[in-house]
């Protein structure tokens, strides 16, 4: 995510903003293959797929600390492959803006894709949302399938870097760290992302930690554990999918 | 009320309100009309009416049975490999191979009736042939003939690799509760390098024993 001056920059201008993370156009794992390995972030992915195939007239890409080194060589292959300017951003910033969806109670699918669209829109982030006491945590980035979230209960707090990205500080580490030692989490990283260091190293410290990747698609298996570990920790079923 | 364990070769099915115990059935031969009130395993979406989760009831019928507050019970059947651990009663961790480990089972089965093998007679050898897979592993097994291995001891290298394999997918642990249907080849179970405890193939089953029950009396602790 670009700063926050540079998103309200090109909304004063009137442009249309498109979020290149998100799922638009389908993705061509073969197609692609001329450019980027088979097997790569299923997000960066995302964003090659959708900035080849879009009608765009210029693109932004955070290559700072907030994003990933990642980005940097997708957006240098973006600027070689494409004829329209492709802006290079360093996310640095440091105002907390505060996290009430992330602690709100709404469903976590709900959740995610208010702080995701939120991104387009960091001044109109306004509502009254209904805090909930969490009964378990999710940690990590938004996955690419939404699947995933919908496992949890409503009383599911989140943390990582998507609570970094409802704060507008992508780069914020101390929050992308901090979770809640009380609520059995699953910490969960993108396949092939760097993230997963950290979310293997937090779930093993934490007191009911559990670590998950997941690339394109959550494997039935990877929901099936998910599942588990909320039902076998606690986590009431029928507060599941709530 | 009918239980049952829909897995991908073989079924395990209970009428609870019979006196006798649970039916072993392939798969393969259930009739289309065959369906459970409870049903966990590969297939159990398609045959019951309602669907517990495989680790969930896996835990169950563990914490059932097992005594010991901190175990590991690791579930090795025809397509995959699954375990639940728990450190001080409490779920400490869970894992299911279903992609990568697929098929040992079912590939270990093939293969003793291939070669027409049994596998009480066959001894535990000292190596092991580096299987990831049940599918990729069967072709190690031809390359260790053509090596010049008996057959009878390339199969055994192979077991011995799945069961090597499926020790490391569990996190290499120290004792093993056993389940499912590879609990009745004593090749395989000699074969892992730990301490185990064969618990039988009905373990799942006893899970949901306990989960209907649960559910019948909610209050319950």
């Amino acid at each position: 995510m670009p700063p926050v001056g540079i998103i309200e920059k090109l909304a004063d201008r009137g442009d249309e903003i498109v979020d290149l993370d998100a799922t638009i156009s389908r993705v061509d794992v073969e197609a692609e293959a001329r450019l980027i390995p088979r097997y790569y972030c299923a997000i960066l992915r995302t964003v090659l797929s959708n900035a080849m195939r879009l009608k765009l007239d210029e693109i932004y890409v955070d290559v700072g600390r907030g994003k990933c080194d990642g980005a940097r060589h997708i957006k240098e292959i973006l600027e070689r492959e494409l004829s329209i300017p492709v802006m290079e951003t360093e996310n640095d910033d440091r105002e907390r803006r505060g996290n009430p969806i992330c602690v709100s109670s709404l469903r976590l699918v709900e959740k995610v894709e208010k702080i995701v669209e939120s991104v387009k829109q960091p001044g109109q982030l306004k509502g009254d949302f209904t805090q909930c006491k969490a009964t378990c945590g999710f940690w990590g980035v938004p996955p690419r399938d939404f699947g995933l979230l919908e496992l949890f209960p409503r009383e599911t707090h989140v943390f990582g870097w998507t609570r970094c990205m409802e704060n507008k500080t992508p780069a914020d580490r101390e929050l992308e760290l901090f979770c809640d030692l009380s609520i059995p989490t699953v910490f969960f990283a993108q396949s092939f992302c760097a993230k997963n260091s950290i979310a293997y190293y937090l779930a093993h410290r934490h007191p009911r930690g559990f670590y998950v990747d997941g690339d394109f698609d959550i494997s039935a298996s990877t929901k099936a554990k998910v599942e588990a570990f909320l039902e076998l920790s606690g986590v009431r079923a029928s507060e599941v999918k709530g | 009320m009918i239980i049952g364990d829909f897995g991908t070769s073989y079924t395990k099915l209970w009428d609870m309100s019979s006196s006798s115990g649970p039916r072993v059935i392939r798969s393969t031969d259930l009739g289309p009309d065959i369906r459970a009130d409870y049903g966990t395993g590969h297939n159990a979406p398609l045959r019951a009416d309602r669907v517990v989760n495989e680790l969930v009831a896996l835990a169950t019928g563990a914490r059932k049975r097992i005594r010991a507050t901190d175990f590991l019970v690791l579930d090795c059947g025809s397509r995959d490999v699954k375990f639940v651990a728990f450190e001080k009663g409490k779920f400490e961790r869970a894992g299911w191979n279903s992609e990568c480990g697929s098929s040992m089972g079912f590939s270990i089965e093939l293969l003793e009736m291939h070669f027409r093998l049994d596998y009480r007679s066959i001894p535990v050898p000292e190596e092991h042939l580096p299987v990831a897979c049940g599918v990729l592993g069967m072709s190690a097994v031809f390359d260790a003939v053509s090596r010049g291995d008996e057959i009878e001891q390339a199969v055994a290298k192979f077991v011995k690799g799945i069961a090597v394999n499926a020790h490391r997918f569990a996190g290499c642990p120290g004792q093993v509760h056993l389940c499912g249907g590879l609990c009745d080849n004593p090749l395989f179970v000699k074969s892992i390098p730990a301490e185990v405890i064969p618990l039988g193939r009905f373990l799942l089953l006893e899970g949901l024993v306990e989960i209907v029950q649960r559910e019948a009396n909610p209050s319950t602790p």
